[in-house]
Parts: structure tokens; C-alpha cells; sequence
């Protein structure tokens, strides 16, 4: 593009004319940076860079692991931002700890738990964060074998993920997932990525750089949307109830996804950037059905069905987006897929709990019970909140021995926030919550970080000795034209 | 087209809302009231908080019924209504502001297009999700109701006015979809309402009729003759049959045929005279039209065509303009011509026009007999009375040449006669410019015709229906 083009242009000219300058006093420390940094631009073009907060590093340096074995654990962000590292859970077996059957621990990863904590975790997390990738801590003589073991992972996680998800990626979704490999005794981190759209595709170098407070000025987007939808079952086994529930839903979140969004007043469609980074109002306009879709039809659609189903209620939904140029309809796609999640995640959770306590061979009985109530919590550090579905007949208790288990961090119960949803069926209490990215005690740190905010994505130390360093990229970059054009 | 002269706007509304409910039987008594009580949770969705008006292409979105908010700062209730042109992005680029360059006569009122949208995230209450299950055996009835209201306003009235006149033509629009359901269900097959716009001379102005889907216009009848005595309408020719529905000024015509395109020319300035022309709409045919070749032999049956378009266009018929092909086998059918006239360059002349138009369309014709081109200026009252009492086009054949005559500009006193002429000897496109410019319609006088042929007119009369 004219704008590569340029920059190559530029720092040609400028190599040559450092290279001329610096030809006078050459010494081994401007080999040392040049090298350094010839090694960064290589690189630099050649993968993905990922931000990640510094306390998912403390985290991650903090893991123990038993001699021998392999611990394995989720990452969780958004984009190209890691705020968040969980490691897989214990998994209770039913009887004592099995004897290792494969030829390496590698082969002992419990494939299924992996991608059934991914998959509760996912559910736990408000829109726009979703699982980022992996990591897998290997004691060092597996460290050869750890990115084929990442490499199944990572797609057995996404294909599980994906199912009975009601929204399609777009085409601007990214598609790579991140893989951190960390050597139990040097602690030394490698991290790839892997591009889950093609299963043949071999992983890519990455780059994992730490920051502090990535996420502490993230804009969140939150509303409260009321749901009324009239579901026809037919057949009577809970597979039809389960289908024609996915089709309902499906219907109903193709009409989410095509509605208008407004932020802050102005419609989110195009490439414009969210001004100032806040979110002050937030309104979804729905149009009900596409006139294209009516066809021609003449008369209504009759089905005779075994009964129905109808899930009504006002959930509450929240979103993060990044703070580095976000664009509006970046949020509108985070919120939108917001509401959406959650309704179908605490449907698919109460349809799972009934099939569990009423038999499998159930016969649709009738009656309203409440579905399970979304309540928040502070995720560790970060400034942002994670989320959890609590049924009626529990307890703020449960909610913070899930939250333990699962995102491997203790919450004290009475941070844990029930208010935003109720828990009376067809009581009339106005909710309705605007609110912008302030926390509790850490909204007057706010303004100075959003004031630094243009500075932090770049690494402080690449700053020192400027002028060497431009002179360096402009031979990384022949190099590059060169060896790769 | 008639347009009302006051009104320079036109707001439609459009939209889909979903009407579902659930019967146990449909044939119950339960039924009626459960299918009314769907329509009233309709009807109380669009007088909610959460309706939300956009204005098609433009930013503009409004909350009519929230004391009125709109997302545009500039546009408030008492703001006019003509302000909200200037908001429309018009597809050819540029601020609406500067409005077409026509030195045409004013096109009709300018139509501004809405949509009807739900806000999903103010919700009225917080009632905590539920589900709630019914196994029951039930019929799930699920159907589009394809919403379109449409006000006329002239340029000053307040935004409010209008917004509130959208709410409350869509909660009279429910109303009458309800009547319409209840009224042609049988059992649990529910025949889909639709909204037709009619425009009737003042004081009714634009009003808009639901009918049932599927239901032929022949057996609304009865609808239609209540319609009628309820506006007053002339018991004699339709009014409100679908092929009447107003045609919205933006909206072009699907089949690609020029519509009356006299409308676009300037009758002459005659001392004393009266202008008598066509009433309703007809299609432009001419040559060279639906890939037939017919130059030089088919301008008798292009005027037919275009006398066909007229009857079907104002409700008479539902059959489509017949091909040269049909036209040829009604003649064969009615014993006028051999067989192997079918597919034959033969000419047809006012008889057989008159014929067809019998055979084909039921329509009966006077004939009228001049037995030289020069007597045709005397035939001014004749013609005059025609166009007054049945609007009809008049196909003139004579000398080698046939030709659609569309009116006439006649003086009592004087005599002095132009006539409004059609001519079907046009091979070009559908170029309004190029057809106007060059006189393929337009205005001549009693010099144009051959002042030494007879000459026969075919003078189609109007049904006396609605």
C-alpha cells in the first residue's frame, strides 16, 4: 500500500544517511542495538504482537507444577490484548487419580476438560473478551513436543467453543489464537499463534510483551434488553426441545444482529472511532423481520406443535472494547454478541440442568421457572468484571466457589453483584444502567492514564537512542524487501 | 393521477410486525378472543415507549411516543416537516436543498419514506428471566403483518402532528387487519392482511384499505361497494380495486413502460378553449417493444395495447396487456379471420380493435366513421364529450396509419381543435425526453391528419362496475 510505501521511502533515506554518519564512530554498542533491533523488525512483520497485562505474567511465573507434568490453562482478552490467565481446574474423578497411561504427560491432558473449562469460561466472560488461546507449562525435556500438544488443543478448543454458538465471525474477526509455551525450570516463554481457520496451517511466531493497567481505561458498554420470545416445540424428547429452541433463538439473534446500533447518539456502522472512548448511551433498535424475507406469502404459517416455550424476562448485558482506536461498530458487534450469548448460555444452562434432574425422556411439563440470573464480579486486577449465572436456589456462596474454581481467583461474596438482575418474575422495578468505565476507587486514576494512553502502546525502551534505531529498521526493512517480497 | 394541490408531502410508514399466537382449538369459541388479545398486545407494542421511527436514508431517528426525542438536535416537534428534507441523502449526491432543475410542471408531493423500529434495550419493567413451558397440543400460528401507513401533510405542519398521525393510523391499521383475520379465517388458516393506498378525490383525500391476500378482486365486491357509500364515490367505475392503488411518485414501475407521458407537455393556448383529456393512467406502446418487430405493420395493435394498459391499470380487467400473438387469435376466435392469420404481418384497423376489445377484455366500443380527414376538426364535440364522460383513449385508423388519441384542446365558439396524439411508430427506448421533444406525443392539429382518407375511430367505453 502507498502508505508501506512511503514509510520504506522514508527510512531509506534515513538509513543511508545515518549509515554515512555513524560510519565516523562505530563501536559495539550500536552493533549490539542494531542487531536487537533488526531482530524486532524481522519479527515484527512477520507475526502478531500481543499486549499482556503485567499480572497475568505474575500469574503465570506464580503456577506450580509437579515435577514432571504439564499444567495447562487458558488466556483470555480481547484482539491482541491478554488480561486474564486461568489454569485448567482439577478435574474431580470418580475414583483416585488415574495411572498415567500414555507415553508422556503430554498425552495425559484431559482434551475434554480443557475444553469444557474454555467453554464455562467463555460464558463467564461479558462481551468483546473471549478465550485468546492457550498456554502449557512443560518441564523441559517435553518442551519439543509442547506445540503439537498446543496445536490439538487449541483446535479442539475452538471447534468446541463454536458449537451452539448462535453468531457467525465476520470477516474481521480474528481468527488466530495465541500459544504460550513456558519451559517449567528456565521459565522461558514461547508464543505462537495458529490460525484456526485452516487446520494445516503451522504456527506462527508472535511476540508477548507486558504492560501494566491494559485494560484499567477499557470503555464498557452495558443496557438491558427485554427479551419475549414465543418458541413452538415439536415432538416431545428434549433433543426436539433443544432444537427448536436453537431455531427460535437463531431466529430471534439474526434480528439482534441486524438491528441498529446507536452509541453515544450516532449510528455504529461505519469506520468511525468512539469519540472520547467513553460510552454514555447505548440504544439497540430492532426492525422485527426484513421485508425481503416476507416472500410471498399469502397466509400464515401454521405449525401444530406439541406445546411451546416462551423465555420473557430483561437480562442485563455488558461489553468491553479496547481503548486503542476503537471503532463504533467494533462495540456495537461486542454488545450485540453480548446479548445474545447471554440469553442462549443461560437457556442451554437451564435446558442442561433439566435434562439432568427430569430424565432425559421427559415429557414438556408445564409451568414458568426462572431461569438462571446473571450477577457480576470484579475479574482479578484487571478493572474489568466477569460474570455468572446463579440459579434461584442458589447462593452468593456458589457463585464465589465457581468463580474460584473456575477462573482460579477468590472474590469476596459481597463484591459480587446480584442487583442487576432481579429475581421476582413479573415484578415492575425500572433498570435501566448507563454507565462509562469508572471504577470504584480507581476513577482518578483515570483521566491520567487516558492521558497517557497514546504513549503506552509504544515500549518505552525502543525509544532510547532514536536515531540508530530509525537507522536499523531501514535495514531490517531492505532485508525484509529482499528476503521476502 | 390526480394529485392533491395542497399537499406537498407524503409520509409513508413501513413495517413488519409479527403476529404469533397459540390456539388450542382453532374452531374453539376460545379462538376469536385469543387471536383479538394478540393483536391488542399488538396494538399497545406500537403506542409503547419503544417505537422508534427512521427516516430512510438519513440520520434521523425518532422516539414519537416518548415526548418526542429525535437524534438529530435541529429537528423538535415544532419543527416543520419540510426540514427534515434536507437530512435525506438523495442517490444522486448532493443537498436536497437545490431541487431538480425541471422546467416540467411540478412533479407531485415529494414522499418521505420511514420505518417502523423497536427499541430493545429501554425495557418498561425488570422482570427476571423465566421460561415458561406449555405441553399442551396447540396450533402456533405465526404471520407477517406487512405495516404501511402513509399521511398527507403540506410543508409547514409540525413534526408531532405527523408523528402522532403515524401512531395513530398504525393502531387504526391493527384494527382493521383484525377485522380482515377474523373475518376470512376458516379454522386455523389465517389469510395474510394487506394494506392498499388509494388516493379519492377531496374531501377523502389518501386513505388506505386492508384487504385479504389471496382473495380476488371479484369477490371484494361487497367490501367495495360499502367503501364506496362511505366516501361518496360515483357507483359506476372503480375506485378501489387493487390495480387502482395509488402509485407512489418515488416508486418506478416494475415493467419499464413510460406512463402517461403527456402529463409532461404544455396543452396549447387556444382563445376560449377547453382541454378534454384522458382520465387515469395507460402505458406508452410503441414499436419495437418486448423484442417484437413490428415496424411498419403493428401500430393498430400497439394502440390496442395501450388502450388494454388503460383498462387494466384502472381495475376493469386483471388479464395483462395481450401480444400481438393473442390479439391475433382473439380475431381468429371470434370467426373475424382465418387461422393462418395467427402470426401473419396483417394490418387490423377500428373494427377489429372493437372486436378484440369485446372478445378479450368484455369492453364494448362506439365507432365513429369520418369520410375525409378534413371533417375530423368538425368532431370536436364529439370527442370532447368522450373524454369527459369515459376518459378512454380512442385508437384512429386511417390512410395507412393508426394512432391513440389522448385528447383534446376544442373551443365551443370558435371550433379551433388540436389533438393530444400518441403515436405508435415510435422505435426507440423508453426515452421520455427524446418522446416528448420529437412529438411522438404531442400536440397537433387538424393538419396532421390526411385531409383526403377516411378515417375510423374506435371510442372503447367504460363498464359501469366497481
Amino acid at each position: 500500500s502507498i502508505l508501506t510505501l512511503f514509510r520504506i521511502c522514508f527510512e531509506s533515506v534515513t538509513y543511508v544517511w545515518l549509515l554515512f554518519y555513524s560510519c565516523k564512530q562505530v563501536n559495539i554498542a550500536h552493533y549490539w542495538i542494531f542487531i536487537n533491533f533488526f531482530f524486532c523488525m524481522f519479527r515484527g512483520r512477520m507475526g502478531r504482537s500481543y499486549f499482556v497485562d503485567e499480572a497475568v505474567g505474575e500469574y503465570l511465573s506464580g503456577l506450580q507444577a509437579a515435577p514432571g507434568s504439564c499444567v495447562t490453562g487458558l488466556l483470555a482478552g480481547q484482539r491482541d490484548f491478554v488480561v486474564l490467565a486461568v489454569q485448567t481446574p482439577h478435574r474431580e474423578s470418580e475414583g483416585q487419580l488415574k495411572a498415567p497411561k500414555g507415553v508422556s504427560p503430554l498425552d495425559d491432558i484431559d482434551v475434554e476438560w480443557v475444553t469444557e473449562h474454555a467453554k464455562q469460561v467463555s460464558r463467564m466472560l461479558p462481551g468483546g473478551l473471549c478465550v485468546l488461546g492457550l498456554f502449557l507449562v512443560t518441564p523441559p525435556e517435553l518442551s519439543k513436543d509442547a506445540q503439537n500438544g498446543l496445536k490439538r488443543l487449541i483446535f479442539a478448543v475452538e471447534k468446541y467453543i463454536i458449537k451452539g454458538r448462535l453468531w457467525e465471525l465476520s470477516e474481521e474477526d480474528v481468527t488466530d489464537r495465541v500459544t504460550l509455551h513456558i519451559c517449567s525450570k528456565t521459565k522461558k516463554l514461547l508464543c505462537k499463534t495458529f490460525d484456526v481457520k485452516d487446520p494445516k496451517s503451522s504456527a506462527k511466531p508472535a511476540d508477548w510483551k507486558y504492560q501494566t493497567g491494559i485494560s484499567s481505561s477499557w470503555p464498557m458498554l452495558t443496557c438491558s434488553v427485554e427479551v419475549d420470545l414465543q418458541i413452538p416445540v415439536t415432538g416431545s424428547s428434549s433433543d426436539n426441545t433443544d432444537k427448536c429452541m436453537k431455531d427460535g433463538l437463531r431466529r430471534w439473534a439474526k434480528q439482534i444482529e441486524a438491528a441498529y446500533c446507536l452509541i453515544n447518539g450516532r449510528q455504529a456502522l461505519d469506520d468511525s472511532e468512539l469519540i472520547s472512548g467513553q460510552v454514555k448511551t447505548l440504544h439497540c433498535l430492532s426492525m422485527s423481520q426484513e421485508q425481503s424475507e416476507l416472500g410471498e406469502r399469502s397466509s400464515a404459517l401454521v405449525q401444530v406443535c406439541s406445546g411451546s416455550m416462551r423465555v420473557r424476562g430483561v437480562v442485563h448485558c455488558r461489553a468491553y472494547i479496547h481503548n486503542n482506536k476503537p471503532k463504533a461498530r467494533h462495540a456495537a458487534q461486542a454488545i450485540k454478541r453480548d446479548i445474545i450469548n447471554t440469553v442462549c448460555s443461560r437457556v442451554e444452562m437451564f435446558l442442561e440442568d433439566l435434562c439432568i434432574n427430569e430424565g432425559s425422556q421427559k415429557g414438556l411439563c408445564s409451568g414458568q421457572q426462572a431461569l438462571p440470573r446473571r450477577v457480576f464480579a470484579p475479574m482479578p486486577i484487571s478493572g474489568l468484571s466477569v460474570c455468572d449465572y446463579m440459579f434461584p436456589d442458589e447462593s452468593t456462596a456458589d457463585v464465589a466457589e465457581r468463580l474460584k474454581e473456575m477462573l482460579d481467583c477468590e472474590t469476596p461474596e459481597e463484591d459480587i453483584d446480584t442487583s442487576l438482575e432481579n429475581n421476582q418474575l413479573f415484578s415492575i422495578i425500572s433498570g435501566f444502567e448507563i454507565t462509562d468505565s469508572q471504577d470504584d476507587d480507581s476513577s482518578k486514576h483515570v483521566s491520567e492514564i487516558q492521558a497517557e494512553n497514546p504513549k503506552i502502546q509504544k515500549p518505552p525502551k525502543y525509544y532510547a537512542g532514536v536515531a540508530l534505531a530509525a537507522a536499523i529498521a531501514l535495514l531490517a526493512t531492505a532485508t525484509s524487501l529482499l528476503y521476502f517480497s | 393521477m390526480v394529485y392533491s394541490e395542497e399537499c406537498d408531502f407524503i409520509f409513508r410508514l413501513k413495517g413488519i410486525l409479527e403476529f404469533a399466537c397459540q390456539l388450542d382449538n382453532p374452531n374453539g369459541v376460545q379462538s376469536q378472543s385469543t387471536i383479538s388479545k394478540s393483536f391488542q398486545d399488538l396494538r399497545s407494542k406500537v403506542t409503547s415507549k419503544n417505537i422508534v421511527f427512521t427516516v430512510c436514508n438519513s440520520p434521523v431517528l425518532i422516539w414519537p411516543n416518548t415526548g418526542f426525542q429525535s437524534s438529530v438536535e435541529s429537528l423538535t416537534e415544532a419543527s416543520a416537516c419540510g426540514d427534515i428534507l434536507q437530512w435525506i441523502e438523495s442517490d444522486d449526491g448532493g443537498s436536497k436543498k437545490s431541487s431538480k432543475k425541471k422546467d416540467k410542471k411540478k412533479s407531485g408531493p415529494t414522499v418521505v419514506n420511514m420505518k417502523l423500529l423497536f427499541e430493545v434495550t429501554e425495557p418498561a419493567g425488570n422482570t427476571a428471566p423465566s421460561l415458561i413451558r406449555v405441553s399442551t397440543q396447540q396450533h402456533c400460528v405465526k404471520m407477517p403483518l406487512p405495516l404501511d401507513c402513509a399521511l398527507s401533510v403540506t410543508t409547514d405542519e409540525r413534526l408531532e402532528t405527523v408523528c402522532t398521525g403515524l401512531v395513530e393510523a398504525l393502531n387504526k391499521q391493527l384494527a382493521d387487519m383484525e377485522e380482515v383475520v377474523l373475518q376470512y379465517r376458516k379454522g386455523s388458516s389465517f389469510l395474510v392482511p394487506q394494506p392498499f393506498h388509494f388516493q379519492l378525490p377531496e374531501p377523502a383525500g389518501l386513505i388506505t384499505v386492508v384487504y385479504p391476500a389471496g382473495v380476488p378482486d371479484s369477490q371484494l365486491q361487497a367490501v367495495r361497494e360499502d367503501l364506496h357509500r362511505k366516501f361518496e364515490l360515483p357507483c359506476d367505475r372503480p375506485y378501489l380495486r387493487r390495480a387502482n392503488a395509488f402509485h407512489f411518485p418515488d416508486a418506478a414501475y416494475k415493467d419499464g413502460y413510460l406512463r402517461n407521458p403527456h402529463i409532461h407537455l404544455n396543452p396549447p393556448n387556444i382563445e376560449d378553449a377547453k382541454l378534454y383529456l384522458v382520465q387515469g393512467v395507460y402505458s406508452y406502446h410503441h414499436y419495437m417493444q418486448d423484442h417484437v418487430d413490428d415496424n411498419g405493420w403493428g401500430c393498430a395493435y400497439r394502440s390496442l395495447q395501450t388502450i388494454c394498459s388503460w383498462f387494466q391499470q384502472q381495475g376493469y380487467v386483471e388479464t395483462a396487456v395481450p401480444t400481438h400473438t393473442q390479439i391475433q387469435q382473439a380475431l381468429v376466435d371470434v370467426g373475424d379471420k382465418e387461422p393462418r392469420f395467427v402470426g401473419s404481418r396483417q394490418w387490423i384497423g377500428s373494427i377489429e380493435v372493437q372486436a378484440v376489445l369485446n372478445q378479450l377484455l368484455g369492453v364494448t366500443s362506439k365507432i365513429m366513421f369520418v369520410s375525409q380527414g378534413s371533417e375530423l376538426a368538425t368532431k370536436g364535440r364529439e370527442l370532447a364529450n368522450h373524454f369527459q364522460t369515459e376518459g378512454t383513449p380512442v385508437m384512429i385508423g386511417g390512410g395507412v396509419l393508426a394512432h391513440t388519441i389522448l385528447g383534446v384542446v376544442w373551443s365551443e365558439n370558435t371550433g379551433q381543435i388540436r389533438f393530444l396524439i400518441l403515436d405508435p411508430h415510435y422505435t426507440g427506448g423508453e426515452d421520455l425526453q427524446t418522446i416528448t421533444d420529437k412529438g411522438w406525443c404531442g400536440w397537433k392539429g387538424p393538419e396532421f391528419w390526411d385531409q383526403n382518407a377516411y378515417y375510423n375511430l374506435c371510442l372503447p367505453q367504460r363498464p359501469k362496475s366497481i
